[in-house]
């Protein structure tokens, strides 16, 4: 046997290696896959896990769509600051990913609305611009702040809790679960047309039609699967969403949660009485 | 100390933006090499204690007010340089957000206090704890122990030396305006009140009642993080062994620990939020911080540069929001103001590139 100290590299092994594939023309798998991953990472964002102090996912949604509310329908600037102080805080403790993504979301529509309200400061009306484009600012960041901190499926079963049609909420659920499913599918099958595509190909684009041909059937065997599942389980219309698992101190923090909501809205009234 | 807008002359704006430039951008440069990515975020807190330090006013005989500005304290936990960087943001945030400071006058704000201020009180911190620990060295025979009340005792001398250099400087570029800008009748253009005005009505309160209040908050808070906090900040630049307290320009940083902790530090800082209505009982204006009307009214003519200067609207003048109740409008005003720090300091953290220390470890 050969000790350790005898062994002599192979000649092949010292060979330099200048193996320099040739450009492909993939830009449309790349895209493809690249913004697929994007989609699918976007819907299973699930950084914010809810904290003992956080309020039920019903109670933010309502307190959600009513800050919104309340904000554009606010004629005192006073109000869409305080609103914008606070959506800042909670913006302030996001997890990273989601703070970097609300932020993204909301100073780019809060620019494009003071871009667009921009001729207003020609014709004298300068606190128009600044008064939509912080209320943007704020609404969206209150929106962006409930969706990133609620994973899908509890926004679905707060929605039921908030009395929405079941046939509704079956739809947007079953949605929601098909886009990920589709994708990751899409997905699968992009990498396998690269892989099998080694080199030159100027044919590429053409197989966009296969990928959106396998993605169709599946879809459409996902929903007869669905459909007998279904019927198997005797559905009957009625769609019925498993209950929040419970916290400590549940109740006592959403009553401080919508404490602060009436606050906020007679706040509002009060600032509203001084316009 | 926030110079207003128009109380320096755009040529001084001007010079002393250009000399900031190069300051800023080795600050970035050493921040960059020095904070790891996971413990920026934690830069963002230390310059939301600079933030609500200088919201606290106080009062002295006389009618005038002042604050603390606690940017030694951001230099002993993070370094001179990312103070600098660290309090130059807060300061951007008043000017802009607040009116707190002029925007034209921002450079010159961010000399004084995130410049000066820092790199003084960082090198009497250095200089003090190297005597500490050459007296330590002397009585242990060599053994150099350290304790947390010399530090915070060197804490609070470079703290005091910080705060009444960047006054001294503050008094000397509003002391020069009317000695370089002035009409032909001999009235200032801009500020109209000269060095042996500015420097004696700038030093008095800063040697006595805020340097007072900038030793105080220095201290208490830096205490405070080093009992529940130790790994808050970077043990190269402070730390509580005197090793850190020593100028090993070529030692590497320590290596990045878990950010332990840094719950009741949040909580502190969300106390002091709450606690920023106790400056609204110092009424009146800090001396050099007037309105225009309100100069006039104090020497009796407007200085024509300042009457025909630009002035910005913030969003939120003075930490007041429209006919909300005063203290509300500081509250919510501390509360906007900290939160913009850490969403800055949280999303700097996520474009810096993360960085792997193969090198030796300290803590074996």
């Amino acid at each position: 046997m050969t000790s350790p100290r005898d062994a002599q590299i192979p000649a092949w092994l010292t060979q330099g290696e200048s193996y320099d594939p040739p450009r492909d023309h993939d830009g449309f798998l790349t895209k493809s896959l690249l913004s697929l991953a994007g989609v699918l990472a976007r819907m299973r964002l699930d950084d914010g896990q809810s904290t003992p102090v956080s309020p039920s996912t019903p109670l933010k949604l309502v307190l959600g769509l009513g800050l919104i509310l309340l904000t554009s329908l606010s004629g005192n600037f006073a109000f869409v600051l305080v609103v914008l102080c606070l959506a800042l805080a909670r913006a302030a403790l996001l997890p990273l990913r989601a703070l970097r993504r609300s932020m993204a979301v909301a100073c780019a529509a809060a620019g494009l609305t003071f871009l667009l309200m921009a001729p207003a400061l020609l014709l004298g009306q300068a606190h128009s611009p600044l008064l939509l484009g912080t209320k943007v600012l704020t609404t969206c960041l209150v929106a962006m702040g409930v969706a990133l901190s609620t994973p899908a499926a509890r926004l679905t079963r707060a929605l039921r809790t908030l009395r929405v049609p079941a046939t509704a909420i079956l739809t947007l659920d079953l949605a929601l679960r098909s886009i990920v499913e589709l994708g990751r599918t899409a997905s699968e099958v992009l990498v396998a047309l690269r892989l099998r595509s080694v080199g030159r190909d100027r044919d590429k684009r053409s197989s966009i039609g296969g990928v959106g041909g396998v993605l169709l059937l599946k879809a459409g065997r996902s929903a007869a699967d669905t459909a007998d599942a279904m019927a198997c389980r005797c559905f009957d219309g009625t769609y019925q969403a498993a209950p929040d698992a419970t916290r400590p101190h549940a109740r006592a923090v959403d009553a401080a949660w919508l404490a602060g909501g009436l606050v906020l809205l007679v706040l509002f009234f009060y600032l509203q009485g001084l316009v | 100390m926030h110079i207003p807008e128009n109380y320096l002359s755009p040529q001084t704006c001007g010079v002393i933006a250009v000399a900031m430039v190069p300051v800023w951008v080795r600050a970035a440069r050493h921040m960059r090499e020095e904070v790891p990515r996971q413990k920026m975020p934690l830069v963002g807190v230390a310059a939301a204690f600079c933030f609500l330090a200088m919201m606290f006013n106080i009062p002295l005989p006389g009618g005038t007010t002042g604050h603390a500005v606690a940017g030694t304290l951001v230099a002993i936990l993070f370094g001179p340089w990312t103070a600098c960087i660290a309090i130059s943001i807060a300061l951007a945030i008043q000017a802009v957000l607040f009116g707190d400071g002029g925007i034209l006058a921002l450079p010159a704000n961010c000399l004084n206090m995130a410049f000066v201020l820092p790199m003084c009180g960082y090198a009497v911190f250095s200089l003090v704890r190297r005597r500490q620990a050459r007296h330590a060295g002397e009585k242990d025979g060599g053994s150099g122990s350290s304790s947390l009340g010399q530090e915070l005792r060197a804490a609070g001398i470079a703290s005091y030396v910080g705060i009444n250099a960047a006054a001294l400087c503050c008094a000397l570029e509003l002391g020069i305006q009317p000695l370089l800008f002035h009409d032909a009748a001999g009235r200032a253009l801009f500020c109209p009140y000269p060095l042996w005005v500015s420097v004696p009505a700038m030093m008095i309160g800063h040697l006595t009642v805020w340097g007072a209040a900038e030793v105080v908050f220095t201290v208490g808070i830096l205490g405070f993080v080093r009992r529940v906090a130790p790994d808050f900040g970077l043990a190269r630049f402070g730390g509580t062994g005197l090793a850190g307290a020593s100028d090993d320009v070529g030692a590497q940083p320590a290596p990045v620990r878990t950010v332990r902790a840094a719950g009741p530090v949040l909580g502190l800082v969300a106390a002091l939020a709450i606690a920023t209505p106790l400056g609204l009982i110092a009424t009146g204006d800090a001396w050099g911080e007037w309105s225009t009307a309100d100069l006039a009214t104090r020497v009796g003519y407007t200085p024509s540069g300042m009457a025909r200067g630009w002035e910005w609207s913030s969003l939120m003048p003075d930490y007041s929001l429209g006919a909300l109740p005063s203290w509300l409008g500081y509250v919510l005003s501390a509360v906007a103001g900290v939160s913009l720090l850490l969403i800055a300091f949280r999303l700097l953290s996520g474009a810096s590139t993360p960085k792997v220390d193969f090198g030796p470890r300290d803590d074996d």
